[in-house]
């Protein structure tokens, strides 16, 4: 099976000016396509020239010991956090960053000792004062109408 | 046989385990195994050697720190995965730079097709660099993955994150503007010179 020339031109452009290194399965029918083309023989030429103005893309070679000191950069790890409340706020407070579990474990804490805080103060009656000495006698105070000078 | 030659007997997947295991001598092989080509493309991305030094080393370095960011699970080849990894990272530092146009000086003596502009060679590779950086960005990854790192269709497609076919047609119409171009600012003063 041949190519015809759009083909040709398609592919000319998608694997580049050297038919020899195009997919095998198309590599043979263009090649004998253009054997037989003088027309795709100057085609292939300028796909050569234009290649060749892209190969004199500028490029700087890395410094040599770029690998070496991409390694030297490499520190230890640091080891995973021991799990006591010391290393915990410390982590916390220097990332300011959490994992979505840890996050939900603090909330979770938080939540726990507001309401353990409120079921002690609410069950606990104060010793110090009784509820009527902190009555505010509202009523008195809204039917209050002044002193008559 | 010592470490670091069976080291350098193992594939990339198997060198990332044994990374996830904290090993520095893995990290080294991997390291200087693919250095270059990493830096290659950032190179051709942000067109300054120390940039794309410095990309490659905060690449590799985010790798080493958290290795498990990498699932092989999901059948994505290493190489592959990398790539994706620096090219965005160029992506990135591209948009804090705003990359300033490196030939902006350059002015066209004369824009008709065959006019005899004589260029310098630096000259030259500034403006054809001008001319590769005003692509649309995935115009301008095609050809630097497929032309310039001779990457297989498949395997650019894949970093790029489209089909093979879109890749395909990505760089026919890169190549087609840049011919274009090239004829156009560059193409004066050569016999027999048509794209």
């Amino acid at each position: 099976m041949t190519m015809n020339f759009k083909q040709f031109e398609e592919k000319l452009l998608m694997y580049g000016a050297d038919v020899r290194k195009w997919p095998k399965n198309i590599r043979w029918s263009a090649l004998k396509t253009l054997e037989s083309s003088p027309e795709l023989q100057k085609l292939v030429k300028n796909e050569e020239r234009f290649e060749g103005v892209l190969n004199t893309r500028k490029f700087e070679e890395p410094s040599k010991d770029l690998a070496g000191r991409i390694v030297a950069a490499a520190l230890p790890r640091k080891k995973k956090a021991q799990r006591n409340f010391g290393v915990f706020f410390s982590d916390m407070l220097s990332e300011f960053s959490l994992s979505r579990r840890a996050l939900t474990a603090v909330s979770v804490s938080l939540i726990f000792i507001l309401i353990v805080g409120f079921t002690i103060g609410y069950s606990t009656p104060s010793r110090y004062a009784s509820a009527e000495q902190y009555e505010t006698h509202l009523e008195d105070f809204l039917n209050y109408e002044g002193d008559v000078l | 046989m010592n470490m670091a030659i069976k080291l350098l007997h193992l594939d990339d997947e198997s060198l990332i385990s044994q990374i996830q295991e904290e090993s520095r001598e893995a990290f080294a092989t991997l390291v200087n195994r693919h250095s270059k080509r990493f830096y290659r493309i950032a190179y051709r991305l942000v067109s300054s050697k120390d940039d794309a030094e410095d990309i490659v080393q905060d690449a590799f370095l985010k790798l080493w720190n958290r290795p498990n960011l990498w699932d092989p699970g999901r059948g994505t080849k290493f190489t592959t995965w990398f790539y994706r990894a620096v090219i965005n990272l160029c992506l990135d530092h591209r948009k804090k730079k705003k990359l300033v146009n490196i030939s902006e000086g350059i002015e066209f003596a004369d824009e008709k097709p065959g006019a005899d502009i004589l260029f310098d060679l630096h000259q030259k590779q500034a403006l054809l660099e001008r001319l590769i950086c005003e692509l649309p960005e995935r115009q301008q990854l095609a050809i630097n993955l497929c032309f310039y790192e001779g990457l297989s269709n498949n395997e650019a497609a894949q970093i790029i994150g489209v089909r093979v076919k879109a890749l395909q047609s990505l760089i026919m119409r890169a190549k087609t503007t840049l011919k274009y171009k090239v004829e156009r600012y560059l193409g004066g003063g050569h016999d027999d010179h048509e794209f």
